[in-house]
Parts: C-alpha cells; sequence; structure tokens
C-alpha cells in the first residue's frame, strides 16, 4: 500500500529534514520526494505558494516547515502534554528559526565584502547572543530545549544547526556550548535516527 | 483578582496585537503592559531572549508573538477541530509570517532612495506575489483564510495588514475585496470592535 504521507522537498536536508527525521522516528511511512534544483522551475508552480517542502495527505496539499514538523509531532508523541507545554516548545522552536532566519543572508550574499561583514557581526553579536542562551535553556531542561525531555524542538535544532556549521565561521559554532552539542548528539544516536542518517540519499 | 495574564509589548499594535484581539475576544481580563522606548534596554536583558511580546502566568515567561497566539486561539476556541485543521491554520499563518519577514527590511531601511526601491519591491514581488494567492484562498473559504470560518489566522491577517499601508503610502487591500472582507469582517465583532474603541490611542 502506498504511504498515505508525501513530503516534496528539495535534495538535501535544510528546513526537510526536522520532518523526515519525525517520520523515522515514528516508524511513519512517507513518500520521500527530492526535486533536483534545476528541475525547481517547473515544479515551482505546482504549489500554492511556490514553496518547500509540502506535505501531502489524503488529497490535500499544506505547506510552511515548522508548522508541518509541529503536525508530525503530535503524531509521534513528541509534542506537550498540555497547551502550556505546546507553547514552551513553539517558542523555543521560534527562537531558533529566529537565529537561523538571521543567519541565511550569509548564505545568499554574493558580494565577497558585504557577506565578511555580516559574517562578522554573526560571529560578533548573533552567535554569542543566541548561543549562550540557548545553551542556559539546555542545561535548565535536562539535555533538552524544552520541558526537560525529548521534544520536537531537539529534532528542529538537531537538524537545523547545520546552517552554523557549513563553513561561513570555518569553525564549529558550537565548540563552547557543550550542552548544545550533546543535545544534538543525543538526537542523532536514536536508533530510528542513527539508521536513517547512515542511509538517507544525501 | 489581578488578571492571570500579562503580555508585555511595546506602545504599538505590532506583534501583540494579535494577542490582545485574541484575549478580548475570549473576554480573558489581561495585563496589558506597554513598554516606553526609554526603558527597552533594562527590559530587554529580562527577556527570555532580548525580545517582546512576552506572556507571564502562573509565574512563567515565554516569548514569541505566534507560539503565545496559537496558546490563546486554543483558549478561545479558535483553532481547528483536529490536528490536520490546525496544520492548516498554522501554515496560513506562518505564511501571512512570510510576508511580514519581506516587509521588516523596509523599516530598518534608513536611506530614502534605498527605502524607495525596497517599497517597489514589496509592493511587485511581496504583496503582487502572496495577496492574490490569500486572496483565492478566502474566496475558496467563504470569506475566511482556513477551514471556511473564523480561526486565528483571520485575527493576524488583520492585526499585520495594518502594516502594509503604512510600508507602502496606499491602500494596500484596495484590489483584494475578499482580503479585505475579512478584516471588516474581524474588526466588527463586537468584543474586537469594543477592544479597538477602548485600546490606547497609537499611530496605526
Amino acid at each position: 500500500m502506498a504511504p498515505s504521507y508525501k513530503l516534496t522537498y528539495f535534495d538535501g536536508r535544510g528546513l526537510g529534514e526536522t520532518s523526515r527525521f519525525l517520520f523515522k522516528y515514528g516508524g511513519i511511512d512517507f513518500e520521500d520526494v527530492r526535486i533536483k534544483k534545476e528541475e525547481w522551475p517547473q515544479w515551482k508552480e505546482k504549489f500554492a505558494f511556490g514553496q518547500l517542502p509540502v506535505l501531502e495527505h489524503e488529497g490535500k496539499q499544506v505547506g510552511q516547515s515548522i508548522a508541518i514538523a509541529r503536525y508530525l509531532a503530535k503524531k509521534v508523541k513528541l509534542a506537550g502534554n498540555d497547551d502550556w507545554e505546546n507553547l514552551e516548545i513553539d517558542a523555543i522552536v521560534d527562537t531558533i528559526n529566529d537565529l537561523r532566519l538571521k543567519l541565511v543572508p550569509i548564505f545568499y550574499e554574493q558580494d565577497e565584502a558585504k557577506k565578511k561583514a555580516l559574517i562578522e557581526v554573526a560571529s560578533k553579536e548573533t552567535l554569542p547572543y543566541y548561543l549562550p542562551r540557548l545553551e542556559a535553556v539546555v542545561k535548565k531542561n535536562n539535555g533538552h530545549f524544552a520541558l526537560g525531555r525529548l521534544t520536537w524542538a531537539d529534532f528542529y535544532f538537531a537538524t537545523i544547526s547545520r546552517v552554523f556549521l557549513h563553513s561561513f565561521t570555518g569553525s564549529d559554532a558550537l565548540a563552547d556550548y557543550p550542552n548544545l552539542k550533546a543535545s544534538r548528539q543525543k538526537v542523532n544516536e536514536i536508533p530510528a535516527i542513527k539508521k536513517w542518517i547512515e542511509t538517507r540519499p544525501d | 483578582m489581578a488578571p492571570q495574564y500579562k503580555l508585555t509589548y511595546f506602545d504599538v499594535p505590532g506583534m501583540a496585537e494579535t494577542c490582545r484581539y485574541l484575549f478580548s475576544y475570549g473576554g480573558i481580563e489581561f495585563e496589558d503592559v506597554r513598554i516606553k522606548q526609554e526603558n527597552w534596554p533594562q527590559v530587554k536583558d529580562k527577556m527570555p531572549f532580548g525580545t517582546v511580546p512576552t506572556l507571564e502566568h502562573n509565574g512563567k515567561v515565554v516569548d514569541q508573538s505566534l507560539a503565545i497566539a496559537r496558546y490563546l486561539a486554543k483558549k478561545v476556541k479558535l483553532v481547528g477541530d483536529n490536528e490536520w485543521e490546525n496544520l492548516e491554520i498554522d501554515a496560513t499563518v506562518d505564511t501571512i509570517n512570510d510576508i511580514r519577514q519581506k516587509i521588516i527590511a523596509v523599516f530598518l531601511e534608513k536611506d530614502d532612495a534605498k527605502k524607495k526601491a525596497l517599497i517597489e519591491a514589496v509592493k511587485k514581488d511581496t504583496f503582487g506575489f502572496y495577496l492574490p494567492r490569500l486572496e483565492a484562498e478566502v474566496q475558496k473559504n467563504k470569506g475566511y483564510l482556513v477551514l471556511g470560518r473564523l480561526t486565528w489566522a483571520d485575527f493576524y491577517f488583520t492585526t499585520l495588514s495594518r502594516v502594509f499601508d503604512v510600508v507602502s503610502g496606499e491602500d494596500v487591500l484596495a484590489s483584494y475585496p475578499n482580503l479585505k472582507g475579512v478584516r471588516e469582517k474581524v474588526n466588527a465583532l463586537p468584543s474586537i470592535k469594543k477592544w479597538n474603541e477602548i485600546r490606547p490611542k497609537t499611530s496605526h
């Protein structure tokens, strides 16, 4: 029987990987559609807001990576036990996303001088502001991002934090943040996730 | 008895207004704390990640406007009936938020010539891309953004759309009657109408 879920994203990790981790963690079968960058122009028009990832289920299509992850997290029981707990998870996920959004322009900047200036700001202001505070959150939460236990916020950080590592600082941005590093390590060692990391296409 | 909830933000609608609307709609009493710009530096350091709005309840503090709005929406029953419906609302809210991200740059630009160019780009590429698509969603959803009924997505769109006109200097929703209809419908709700009458006066 065909999987009841189809996740479409680019052929990479990026914003699709949190959802792939959640599917794998929950043992939920899904069609892992990957679009090559060169094919994207033909595909773009098929999606309401021209963006990926998109989740398809029972004939309906929805976009927005964090919304999709939140939905899947509930299915695989990595959400909160009540509305306030879910608020706490949502808030830290949005904070990690804020950090990601502040770093994204570096990757798109073509002008070398401007890129250098952006990296300067990231290294001197952005990372030193966010990373110690995130480190403190994880320390307070037994090595997790919320509620003192594993939630989809841990998956979000583990997958999105690759953006920090991707060569712009030339060094491991998490070197001074053992709790953040350990949280990501712990996620990657979950058996279902470990297996996925070993076998995933990219 | 003091209100159970304290919402802290600047003295503007901005990113807190959706939450203020939700409190008002649900008849939930809240302390509407508004920070003066000159006090911001001291307040900033007390906030979890130096941002507002924050919500305080039962001794706990959380930040992130949309996370707070989603929590309040559940309390006042402006959410979906199941998880897929909540996903549809969340996706629409995030899409509206994408619009907001793209227009922030206009406010931050100091140079007049660059600002003018950014405004033109926003009108063409942001409003021109997103608004027709959202207009189509509202047409499909009986005058609401999602699920064919009132949800917190309609509140977020309404409060954010104030800013569209400020950014562009024109009536941005003039060519989008269905989107304009959403805003009118939300602002005509008795609880919201009352809130708009009693709220502190701000520039927009």
